[in-house]
Order: C-alpha cells, then sequence, then structure tokens
C-alpha cells in the first residue's frame, strides 16, 4: 500500500461565482483501522485562504506548522496577507525543497483573491502546481471525486447551489473508498462571509 | 505483543499498558512499567521498540522539566503533546524513534485530555484510543461501551473487559497490565492486572 | 492425496454396458496450464486478481433457540469499494448456511458445490445431512487443493438431528466445531462486542441485535467492512433472513446526532 494511502484521505474544491468551497472527509486511519472520525485536513491561512492536505497526515500537519510560520513572517514584514497565487509558490517551494525526501502529501489550495476572484489549485507532493478553473481533488478518493465533480459540476454556481454541489461529490465519492468518508467537512467562502459545516455521513 | 490503551473519563484519563519486555519468543520481564509518570499530571504511556522508548520518554521527561524550571509554570497538556509530535517528527526523517504514544494529562480550567501520536509523528486529541495488536479488541469494546462522562469505576469496569478480552482472544496476549490514571489530585498508578506472578 | 475435481465436471458420463469410449475420455478433467514460461509467477498473480472480497466481517453462534449467522456486504479491491451490496451469506439448502470470507469466487462455487452434494446424500440416504458431515465434505475438498491458492474462510451453520450445529472450515484445511465464530478483516473488532454481549441464554431478539450491533462495530472500525448489516437465524424449521440494516443509518440509529457537537480541540492554556 502507498504511503500516500496510510491515512485515508479526500479532498476537493470547487469555484463558484465569486465564491469558492473546499471540503474534506474527516477520517483518521492507520491502513483499514480507523483510528478518530473527527480529524480535519483543511486548514486555515487567513479568512479568505485555505490548504487542504491530503495524503499522510503527519507530513499534513508538518508542513500546516511551517505554512503557518512563513505566512505569519510575511504578514510581520508586508503587513498584509498573502495572495493565493503568492502562497500557492510558498507551498510548491517547501514542497520541492524535500525534492529527495518529499512530504507525502498533495496539497489543495483554495482562496479569494484581490479583487475576489476565486483561485483554486493542486500540487503533487514536490510542488507542481496545477491550476484549475473549475475544480480540483485529492485523496484516495481523487478517481471517485473526479467522476463525481465531472458529472455534478457547473460554472458559475451560486454558493447555495455549490454547497449542494461539493457536499454531493463528496459524499458520493467516500462512499466508493474504503479508506476516507466517516463525515465530511465543507467552508464556503464568499467575499463576505465564511460558513463551516459539518457533514453527516456514512460511518462504514 | 503490546497493548496499549487508554480513555477519558468525567474528570480524570487513565492509560493501561501491557507490562511485557519481549524479545522475539522470550519474555525477559513482566513487569515493565510502560507508562511514565511524565510531571505531576501528565501520562505517558508508551510502545515501541525497547531502546527507543526508553531514550525518547527520558527525553521528553527531562526536557518538559526543564521547561518547567525555567520558566515556572509546566506545559500544559496541549503544549505537551505538541513537543512531543514536534521532536518525534524531526527525528522522523533522520533516525526515527520506534514509538507509538498515549498522553493522558489534566489541566486546570480544561480538565483531563488524552492525545494520539504514533510513531511517525501523527498527532490527534481523541477519548480513546489504542495502539499495537491489543487495539482490534480494545478499540471495538470501547467503541461499544463507552460514553461521555464515565464515572471511574465504571472506566476501569470497562478497562478490565478490554484486557480480558485481549487475554482471552489474542494468541500472542501479554499477562500483565498496568493502569494509571490522571485527574485533578495529579497522576498515580491505580492497579495492575496480573495473571502471573511478575517477581 | 488425490485432487477432488468432481466439482468441476459438469457431466458425468453413465458407465454402464460396454466401454466403447477412448480410455481418456473418462480420465477425471485437467486444468489447463497457462502458456507461459513463469508458472509460478502467473499463478501468482492469478491468484491476486480472482480475490477481490478481500475484507470481511461475517460472524456466527450458537445459543438456546438455534444459531445466528451475520455478515456485512462490503467488496473492495485495494481501497476501491466494488460493490456494498454483495451476498455474503449462502444458502446451502433450507436447513443450512455458510458465509463468505476470502475469495469470492471460491466462497460461491464451493458452496453451491456442496449444496450439490448434500442434495446427493439426502436422496440417497432418505435423510438430510446432518452440518458435521456437510462441513467435512467441503473441508476434504478443501483440503485437496491445499497450496494451489484457493481462499476460503467459512462457518457452516445449520440444524440437523442433532439441534444446532456450527463448524469453521478454512482453505488451510482447518475445521473447527465450536459455538461462537467470527471471520475476516473485521473479525477481532466483532468478537470484541460478540463475547463481551454473548450468553447462550439469549432470546432470538437479543441475539440478533447482538450480532447486528457487532457487525456494526466492526464497520466503523475496519476500512475494508461495511454496507449492509444481514441477519440470519437457524431454527428447528431452517433458515429465516431476520433482517438486512444498512450500516449508514444503523449508526445515527445507535448514536443519534446531539446537535451542539463540540469539535475535538486542542484548548489553549487559560490565561493566568
Amino acid at each position: 500500500m502507498s504511503i500516500f494511502e496510510y491515512n485515508g484521505s479526500a479532498l476537493v474544491a470547487m469555484v463558484g461565482k465569486n465564491c469558492f468551497a473546499i471540503a474534506s472527509d474527516r477520517r483518521l486511519g492507520v491502513q483499514l483501522q480507523t483510528i478518530a472520525t473527527d480529524f480535519r485536513r483543511i486548514y486555515k491561512i487567513h479568512d479568505k485562504l485555505y490548504i487542504g492536505l491530503s495524503g499522510l497526515a503527519t507530513d499534513a500537519q508538518t508542513l500546516y506548522q511551517r505554512l503557518v510560520f512563513r505566512h505569519k513572517l510575511y504578514q510581520l514584514r508586508e503587513e498584509r496577507d498573502m495572495k493565493p497565487e503568492t502562497f500557492a509558490s510558498l507551498v510548491s517551494a517547501l514542497l520541492y525543497e524535500k525534492r529527495f525526501g518529499p512530504y507525502f502529501c498533495q496539497p489543495v489550495i483554495a482562496g479569494l483573491g484581490d479583487d475576489n476572484k476565486p483561485f483554486i489549485c493542486t500540487m503533487d507532493s514536490i510542488g507542481a502546481k496545477e491550476l484549475a478553473k473549475d475544480f480540483v481533488v485529492a485523496g484516495t478518493a481523487s478517481e471517485s471525486l473526479y467522476g463525481a465533480c465531472e458529472s455534478m459540476y457547473k460554472p458559475d454556481m451560486e454558493p447555495e447551489e455549490l454547497f449542494e454541489t461539493i457536499s454531493q461529490a463528496l459524499l458520493a465519492s467516500v462512499d466508493r473508498d474504503c479508506l476516507s468518508g466517516w463525515g465530511g467537512h465543507v467552508l464556503l467562502v464568499t467575499p463576505t462571509e465564511v460558513q463551516e459545516k459539518a457533514l453527516k455521513g456514512r460511518m462504514d | 505483543m503490546e497493548c496499549i490503551f487508554g480513555l477519558v473519563g468525567d474528570g480524570f484519563a487513565l492509560i493501561a499498558a501491557d507490562s511485557s519486555a519481549v524479545h522475539s519468543i522470550l519474555v525477559h520481564k513482566s513487569n515493565e512499567d510502560k507508562v511514565l509518570v511524565l510531571d505531576s499530571h501528565k501520562l505517558l504511556g508508551v510502545s515501541g521498540e525497547a531502546g527507543d522508548r526508553v531514550q525518547f520518554i527520558e527525553y521528553i521527561q527531562k526536557n518538559v522539566h526543564l521547561y518547567q524550571f525555567r520558566n515556572g509554570i509546566p506545559l500544559n497538556t496541549a503544549a505537551a503533546a505538541n513537543f512531543t509530535r514536534g521532536e518525534l517528527a524531526t527525528a522522523l526523517r533522520k533516525n526515527p524513534y520506534f514509538v507509538n504514544i498515549l498522553l493522558a494529562g489534566y489541566d486546570k480550567g480544561i480538565g483531563p485530555s488524552l492525545y494520539y501520536i504514533d510513531y511517525i509523528a501523527t498527532l490527534h486529541k481523541i477519548d480513546k484510543g489504542a495502539f499495537g495488536y491489543g487495539s482490534y479488541f480494545s478499540l471495538a469494546m470501547m467503541d461499544r461501551y463507552f460514553r461521555s462522562g464515565m464515572s471511574l469505576e465504571e472506566a476501569i469496569d470497562l478497562v478490565d473487559k478490554c484486557i480480558m478480552e485481549i487475554r482471552s482472544r489474542l494468541f500472542v496476549a501479554p499477562p500483565n497490565f498496568v493502569i494509571k490514571i490522571v485527574d485533578q489530585n495529579g497522576a498515580r498508578e491505580y492497579a495492575w492486572r496480573e495473571s502471573i506472578s511478575s517477581d | 492425496m488425490k485432487l477432488d475435481t468432481s466439482g468441476l465436471e459438469t457431466f458425468v458420463p453413465p458407465s454402464r454396458g460396454l466401454n466403447v469410449l477412448p480410455s481418456d475420455f473418462t480420465a477425471s478433467p485437467a486444468f489447463d496450464l497457462p502458456g507461459c514460461t513463469d508458472f509460478d509467477g502467473f499463478q501468482k498473480n492469478a491468484v491476486q486478481m480472482v480475490k477481490p472480497a478481500k475484507g470481511t466481517t461475517t460472524l456466527a453462534f450458537i445459543f438456546k433457540e438455534g444459531v445466528i449467522v451475520a455478515a456485512d456486504s462490503r467488496a473492495s479491491m485495494g481501497g476501491y469499494i466494488s460493490s456494498q451490496t454483495v451476498k455474503k451469506i449462502i444458502e446451502i439448502n433450507p436447513y443450512m448456511i455458510g458465509t463468505m470470507a476470502g475469495g469470492a469466487a471460491d466462497c460461491q462455487f464451493w458452496h453451491r458445490n456442496l449444496g450439490i452434494k448434500c442434495r446427493l446424500h439426502e436422496l440417497a440416504n432418505k435423510r438430510r445431512i446432518s452440518v458435521t458431515g456437510a462441513s467435512k465434505l467441503l473441508a476434504n475438498i478443501l483440503y485437496s487443493y491445499r497450496g494451489m491458492g484457493l481462499s476460503v474462510g467459512t462457518m457452516i451453520a445449520g440444524w440437523d438431528e442433532t439441534g444446532p450445529g456450527l463448524y469453521y472450515v478454512d482453505s488451510e484445511g482447518g475445521r473447527l466445531k465450536g459455538k461462537r465464530f467470527s471471520v475476516g478483516s473485521g473479525s477481532p473488532y466483532a468478537y470484541a462486542v460478540l463475547d463481551s454481549g454473548y450468553r447462550f441464554d439469549l432470546s432470538i431478539e437479543e441475539a440478533a441485535e447482538l450480532a447486528r450491533r457487532a457487525i456494526y462495530h466492526a464497520t466503523f472500525r475496519d476500512g475494508a467492512s461495511g454496507g449492509v448489516a444481514s441477519v440470519y437465524y437457524v431454527g428447528p424449521d431452517g433458515w429465516k433472513k431476520l433482517s438486512g440494516d444498512d450500516v449508514g443509518e444503523l449508526h445515527y440509529k445507535y448514536y443519534p446526532v446531539v446537535t451542539s457537537s463540540v469539535e475535538q480541540e486542542m484548548a489553549e492554556a487559560p490565561v493566568a
């Protein structure tokens, strides 16, 4: 079994009209054994920027701590928050730094830019960026997520519809994956507010 | 084989661990205490390779004490858990320690807490958890009978259920267990559950 | 040890009268060999390919009223869930059922084959085969294929002239008589719940609920188990399916969501 599949994860981010949503499952497992069902993989960088880290949980935690550290230094020096594009470059740089002993994580970055333009992107474990206009997925349920998102996604959705779509896509996908699921987290970010919701899901 | 599990009750947290020191087929010792009293209100239950276990927990304990001497206040449980994880994570890509840890503590104003830290430094706050082969039995047993806010008697009853199940279903079951608890009065040994003499 | 290939025959020629057929016609059928040089490697890979139903929780136990048999319904290939509606409890005849863990095809095929053998026994002897006898038939067949890659972990449960019967049979050649078994990757979890709640004098309802609960807890912790928790009961009048509950719903029945769910958080130190 791949080290990326050791803990199990499902991550997805979607763009709507002047908004975005990012969602993850809630399982922390060790191979097939479920350890906890209240685990978080989506971290807040600032009010309009979030990062989801799929893959090995320990590296996700380490990486998150380093990213927060670097972002705080940036805030002190620049007296402003990072733009999503800049942050993506930072993540990419931190990942490539460990080119020959990588963090076993595939990040998903989602944020609102200067003029509240949604930005989403993902990258591989050594920092190759992959930008998208519609949706990005990662984790052990990524194959199922591609299918679900491909068929359910519509451009320019309003926040309510976007929430419904991303939730349905996530729940449908993790039901075909042994290693992720056990509920979900959804963050819906609009220029004015951030809504966080916990999803009920199958617990098997 | 190694079995360690813990849970959070009403105003206390507890850790139970087997007490066998084993090398291949040989049992060297059956009263090896694997639950360290880290400081006045913290317990560190550790399973893993014998050498790593002793080296690592002593390092953690000494550094937690050093912090207390330097700053005059002890680390709270969450801080100790994050410190432990940090050390484990740094070591992970150099020369890793093969240790799985349950950290139980009691903090004023916060109450009891239990942290899961595995050998690759995954940290998570839990209310019940287990490591080792015994985890298959103890986790299901705790899932079935655990509720939040159990009294000490109920919790000990559950621990005994887990130990009984491990002893009867696990082929390589260890004979003896130690149970330690931590509450507002501090961390202390609660009881031993011995099926063979450990002298 | 002679290999029992009778299960693979589609037709047994009647051997009465003069045998004018070529001698190799009645020889026991042989397996075709794969056309490759690395036979061991081929066999290893082939064995992996026909093992989709890895990861299962099944259980069965004898109590006052008869036997309870229960199972989940998930089939997985690696991390992918290939089905949530697998029938892991196989009906051999109206008085006997078997459970499925390991290779799906192996279990299905040999249980069907066992069903045929049991019916033939019934016709020849004018009485139903005992559970002991049936499980022995299966164990003997599996033993004759030992080391050839069959993957079967099954429990044969039924009611015969001696009352309730329960045997565990596996493809390593093992056959155990017992009161309580669980098989599959989720079995340790199921055992914990089963052992702690088991009494011989359970009522049928209590026994069914214990089995259901054991399967549910196994599906919760074991990633490879899930779907539907089916519960069967075998009594003096044969087997009956008691329930089939989606564990996705069962979880919220056992643990209703409390609205003010406080997330587990690492608390900050209070200001001194």
